[in-house]
């Protein structure tokens, strides 16, 4: 994986994603390439996509979990559904980074709301249980991520704050809500604003 | 202060539900009800992938390579023995499920091959199950004459899609067996560098479009992969 700009940000600061690696095609087909074969079994291919992706899945629990035994609990967690789940990766349409990261800050999410005694979360198996993903999805991510930043910019200050909150920080409504000092149904409809806006604004 | 919810328009109402739920802002029975319509309603579960993708450049940070540790206790998870052993746990509950159809799948089978191999050589049965349980096929091995029969008890390829079977030693790379375009069963010669391996081989059915993967490796959904301990040369 290329070399990328670090942000860790804690509740405050803005996360930026990383710059795309110079060479992301030839990326995107090697890890394409080791989770196809790791679907096949091949304990090499694995071994090649945790070599190749560990830093990154291991970043995201870090961001959602802090640096740690926890953190690194969460990325093995994420690899063993990664290496189970494996010929399930093609239906969902992912790029191959965006199916690993997905995988990872979901399971970090699961966790640190085990460790804070909410409720179980979004279990990620449903959504890679479900079919009918096109290929095309997968074309946009790539070109998505500089899109991301610069439509989170132009919401107003606090929905960006709820939407990456809500996705690094596992934020509830009523955690949102709390935090800004607003009633919990008009963080709802703050955050779902902004999320309509979101997609409008990376569909442009 | 009142706290009101603002509706959202009955065509946006589908696309935040699946990106609140993407987000994991769900809980209880929103959240259910949501989990279930990914499960089942494509159009949902598009939704929400649309929205992970659109979401997941937030969690691409700057690497943090993790502790060599951390490798080496995900191999040993993972991995338990240094030899190969089944992934009879990849295979998932089949075992549990697979009944009186599976048996005689297999005693049909396993004649059929017996026959034609002349009941001189090994013979090695096999199930490969998908996770969801969507997809089956039973597989013999016959080394007698290198080859192998594929029938299937479950599923099949997408429409416009083909089946395409794998297969690799131990520590191999996977290779393609061959296409299985159509029909309930196939019989297809193992390549030299498949029959001749020694010890565990693996076997695995993916779905691709006509022709075959193009990249050499599976292009598709990999629907599952079996273990065949002890394979050994034809007598």
């Amino acid at each position: 994986m290329g070399a990328v700009s670090a942000t860790d940000g804690r509740s405050g600061r803005r996360d930026r994603p990383a710059a795309p690696s110079g060479d992301v095609a030839a990326d995107r087909a090697a890890i394409e390439g080791y989770i196809a074969r790791a679907a096949l079994g091949e304990r090499a291919a694995f071994t090649a996509l945790y070599d190749a992706t560990s830093g990154k899945l291991h970043a995201v629990c870090i961001r959602v979990l802090g640096a740690g035994r926890d953190a690194e609990d969460a990325m093995q967690d994420a690899y063993v559904k990664v290496w189970r789940n494996a010929g399930r990766y093609r239906a969902t349409g992912h790029s191959p980074m965006t199916w690993l990261i997905t995988i990872a800050r979901n399971t970090a999410i699961d966790r640190l709301r085990a460790r804070r005694g909410d409720a179980d979360v979004a279990d990620y198996d449903a959504a890679l249980a479900a079919p009918g993903a096109t290929p095309e999805q997968s074309a946009v991510a790539a070109s998505e991520a500089g899109r991301l930043v610069a439509c989170l910019d132009e919401l107003p200050a606090d929905r960006r704050a709820a939407i990456t909150g809500a996705y690094l920080d596992g934020r509830s409504y009523a955690w949102l809500a709390a935090e800004a000092g607003v009633p919990l149904n008009t963080m709802r409809t703050w955050l779902r604003r902004g999320l309509i806006a979101l997609r409008a604004c990376m569909a442009r | 202060m009142t706290d009101e919810l603002d509706p959202i328009p009955e065509d946006e109402r589908d696309d935040v539900l699946a990106a609140e739920y993407a987000l994991g802002l769900l809980e209880d029975a929103e959240r259910d009800a949501a989990r279930r319509r990914a499960g089942a309603e494509p159009d949902f579960a598009a939704r929400v992938l649309a929205w992970e993708a659109r979401l997941a450049p937030l969690g691409n940070l700057a690497p943090v390579p993790p502790p060599a540790a951390a490798r080496a206790a995900l191999h040993a998870r993972l991995f338990p023995d240094a030899a190969p052993k089944p992934f009879w746990r990849r295979a998932g509950p089949w075992q549990v499920l697979a009944g009186a159809a599976l048996a005689l799948a297999v005693a049909v089978l396993l004649l059929v091959s017996f026959d034609r191999n002349g009941g001189g050589g090994p013979l090695y049965p096999a199930e490969i199950a998908s996770e969801a349980g969507d997809f089956r096929v039973i597989a013999v091995v016959d080394k007698t004459r290198d080859e192998v029969v594929l029938t299937r008890t479950a599923g099949a390829a997408p429409p416009g899609r083909v089946l395409q079977v794998w297969a690799h030693g131990p520590d191999e790379p996977a290779q393609s067996v061959g296409l299985w375009p159509a029909g309930e069963t196939v019989r297809l010669p193992l390549p030299p560098e498949i029959a001749a391996v020694r010890g565990t081989l693996t076997l695995g059915v993916s779905e691709e479009p006509p022709g075959g993967s193009p990249t050499g490796s599976p292009s598709g959904r990999v629907f599952g992969t079996v273990d065949i301990p002890g394979v050994g040369p034809s007598s």
